[in-house]
């Protein structure tokens, strides 16, 4: 499956494609000055609408649509960029703006066009610092240029641009803990309803959205409706930047059509490139840290938003992990939740307490071997006690790891159990060393 | 003292929010490169600039990860130990790391040059093992070349303690050919990366040095850094 074009690594062969001149050459920002001089606002929202776009931060949820829930007549309106990519395996947002970070300034420009709002702030990971700094030159040669600030073009729209650092903090991604972060409050979510489009930022109506989503929309203007829809699959149109990383020869970000399937991905020549030293996949993790995971049974499972999840899983972020059969699944759960527990916000108990409660067993199973047979009982009854109880849905992916593992790989559990009856340090049958772990520490 | 030293830097900042408390976060960044880390002073200072109160922001300083309460090294190495850097040599990287350094995680070398952390995913995975080094991007860090890292951030510890540790001045690093540490050109095309054929073969064992070899947590206040 071979792309003619790139939507989202547009010219991504082009040698200084960061200098503002060199993307004005290759067709950058007329889009937006089109769109400035010929189109409603209304009519870029339709455009968007039409093409299908989907959500890239997660949730596949359509773009124009989420748009078409602010409130009439009510402003200011803010348009907020979401780069707080941190979740383990995906790594495209950055690379989108260290490569092309005017495409990026082009689509939150034209996006803030199209929704009326007049102040956008992109929130990075305060880990991107020096992609922060290549943005923040952009935005100044996007200012230099007049398409950013008063009265833009001649025609009266304004417009400003400012990049915001986070400061280490996952749950900043989640939409509303964002705008608590970009408030100057800590970072834990907000109850929605109201919902950003409503209530967001300020209390004013808010349009949040990914970084690789905003970067569809310049070509989506200039091309066309019809044009973006021929890529893709009649459900998730366009392309998407898969991350692949893990035990392939060639991990790195490609843009592929959705529908390619899985097998193309991690063993063409010209992407994943096959397995480092051709041992077998064991596991996959199509979609971040918070999919279910697939096993080499899944290969020819189409990557688009349906089938992903008709197979169990969800297309999420798009970053695929690729595990090869080295790795323990006790392991990789306890890495994972390893993760969630260190992100948690401490705003809920289930997740605060449940994270801290999986990592303390999983780890005396997956770093120390050593486990009673009462703790598997234990981890499938943590992970139900969370899912469904958590107040966001980082509580609610951080059962995913484990419930995967103990689904996918039991035998591996039972593995340890049957092993710590000869270890050194007891028979495993809970000699108050080893039995089921009782959570006594509060967050962090 | 802030409002006098970086008055324009600080307007500049407040300029771009509705509300000034949307300022903290870029504030404590200044504050923290000004003073080498965030002093309860430096704290106070900040909220009487915003007009918070300090137990606000106190919070805030206690909530994100990149904030540091306490005296760190003039370079501060966070390596990534998420799925996947873990499966492609991290912890062989850490281990390089903590043997020549002869510190643990979350100490500063004796010679208050190096403090070691494990952090969660830096959104580089393609290019494992990564560390950042005061927010600089290192990539492709093998424990064999953990030699020729230390040896240029020592090379650079000027510029560190010029820049400060929040990464208000960052840049990213990757290997040249000849095996030297060189800054990342922006302009490049992106290219995925390719292992070569065969893994590398074992790193050589690491030489502790003795000069750091002490580890401690706690160094001089580093007030009158440069900044
Ligand atoms: C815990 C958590 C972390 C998230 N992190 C990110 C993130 O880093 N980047 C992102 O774009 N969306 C992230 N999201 C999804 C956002 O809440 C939101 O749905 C998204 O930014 C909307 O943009 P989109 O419609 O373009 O996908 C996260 C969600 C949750 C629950
Ligand atoms: S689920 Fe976790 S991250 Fe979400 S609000 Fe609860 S404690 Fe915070
Ligand atoms: S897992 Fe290390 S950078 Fe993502």
């Amino acid at each position: 499956m071979d792309l003619s074009e790139h939507i989202i690594m547009r010219e991504l062969d082009v040698p200084d494609i960061n200098d503002f001149e060199v993307y004005r050459r290759h067709g950058g920002w007329e889009a937006y000055r089109m769109a400035l001089k010929e189109k409603t606002p209304a009519e870029i929202v339709a455009m968007v609408k039409e093409s299908g776009l989907r959500g890239r931060g997660g949730a596949g949820f359509p773009t124009g649509i989420k748009w078409g829930f602010l409130p009439k007549g009510v402003y200011p309106r803010y348009l907020l960029c979401n780069c707080d990519e941190s979740e383990p395996g995906t790594f495209n947002n950055h690379q989108i703006i260290d490569r092309n970070p005017h495409q990026l300034i082009e689509g939150v420009a034209l996006s803030a066009y199209a929704i009326e709002c007049h102040t956008a702030y992109i929130y990075m990971r305060g880990e991107f610092a020096a992609a922060a700094i290549t943005l923040e030159r952009a935005i100044a040669a996007a200012y230099r240029a007049g398409f950013l600030g008063r009265n833009i073009l001649g025609t009266g729209f304004d417009l400003d641009i400012y990049v915001h650092r986070g400061a280490g903090a996952y749950i900043c991604g989640e939409e509303t803990a964002l705008m608590e972060s970009l408030e100057g409050k800590i970072g834990q979510p907000r109850l929605k309803p109201p919902f950003p489009a409503v209530a967001g930022l300020y209390g004013k109506p808010t349009i949040i959205n990914n970084v690789e989503t905003l970067a569809n929309v310049p070509r989506i203007v200039e091309k066309g409706v019809a044009w973006y829809r021929s890529h893709g699959t009649e459900k998730s149109p366009g392309t998407k930047c898969f991350s692949l990383s893990g035990h392939v020869n060639r991990p790195g970000n490609y843009e592929l059509p959705f529908g390619v399937p899985l097998r193309e991905l991690i063993e063409s020549p010209e992407y994943g490139g096959g397995m480092r030293g051709g041992r077998p996949v064991k596991i996959i993790i199509p979609g971040g840290a918070s999919a279910p995971w697939l096993t080499h049974e899944h290969l020819d499972v189409p990557l688009d938003y349906e089938s992903v999840a008709a197979a169990g899983s969800m297309l999420g972020s798009g970053a695929v992990i690729v595990l090869n059969d080295t790795v323990k699944a006790p392991h990789v759960a306890y890495k994972m939740d390893e993760f969630f527990k260190h992100e948690s916000c401490g705003k809920c108990t289930p997740c605060r307490e449940g994270t801290h409660w999986l990592v303390r067993v999983l780890h005396r199973i997956a770093e120390e071997g050593r486990a009673a047979p009462e703790d598997i009982p234990t981890l499938h009854s943590i992970y139900n006690q969370m899912a469904g109880n958590c107040f966001c849905l980082l509580g609610e992916s951080a059962v995913m790891p484990i419930k995967s593992a103990l689904t996918l790989f039991p035998e591996e559990f039972e593995a340890v159990v049957a092993a710590s009856r000869h270890h050194p340090h007891g028979n495993g049958h809970g000699d108050g060393r080893h039995g089921p772990v009782i959570p006594l520490t509060a967050k962090r | 003292m802030l409002l006098e030293t970086h008055r324009d830097e600080i307007e500049a900042i407040l300029s771009r929010y509705h509300s000034p408390r949307s300022a903290v976060l870029p504030l404590l960044y200044l504050a923290q490169d000004t003073y080498g880390y965030l002093t309860e002073t430096a704290i106070r200072e900040v909220a009487a600039i915003l007009n918070m109160p300090p137990t606000d922001v106190f919070e805030v300083v206690g909530f994100y990860t990149l904030f540091y309460k306490r005296p760190v090294g003039t370079w501060v190495l966070q390596v990534c130990d998420d799925v996947p850097c873990c499966y492609l040599g991290a912890e062989e990287l850490i281990a390089a790391l903590k043997q020549r350094l002869g510190i643990v995680e979350e100490q500063t070398t004796g010679d208050g040059m190096f403090t070691l952390q494990r952090v969660k995913c830096l959104a580089a995975c393609d290019r494992a093992p990564v560390l950042q080094a005061n927010l600089d991007y290192v990539y492709d860090v093998t424990p064999e070349r953990v030699n020729a890292l230390l040896a240029n951030l020592r090379a650079r510890a000027a510029e560190a303690r010029q820049r400060g540790v929040s990464g208000r001045f960052a840049e990213d690093f990757e290997w040249g050919p000849d095996g030297a540490l060189i800054r990342i050109d922006r302009a490049a095309p992106y290219r995925p990366r390719q292992f070569p054929a065969a893994p590398p073969s074992a790193p050589p064992e690491p030489e502790p040095v003795p000069e750091a070899d002490a580890g401690h947590d706690q160094l001089a206040d580093r007030k009158g850094s440069p900044l």
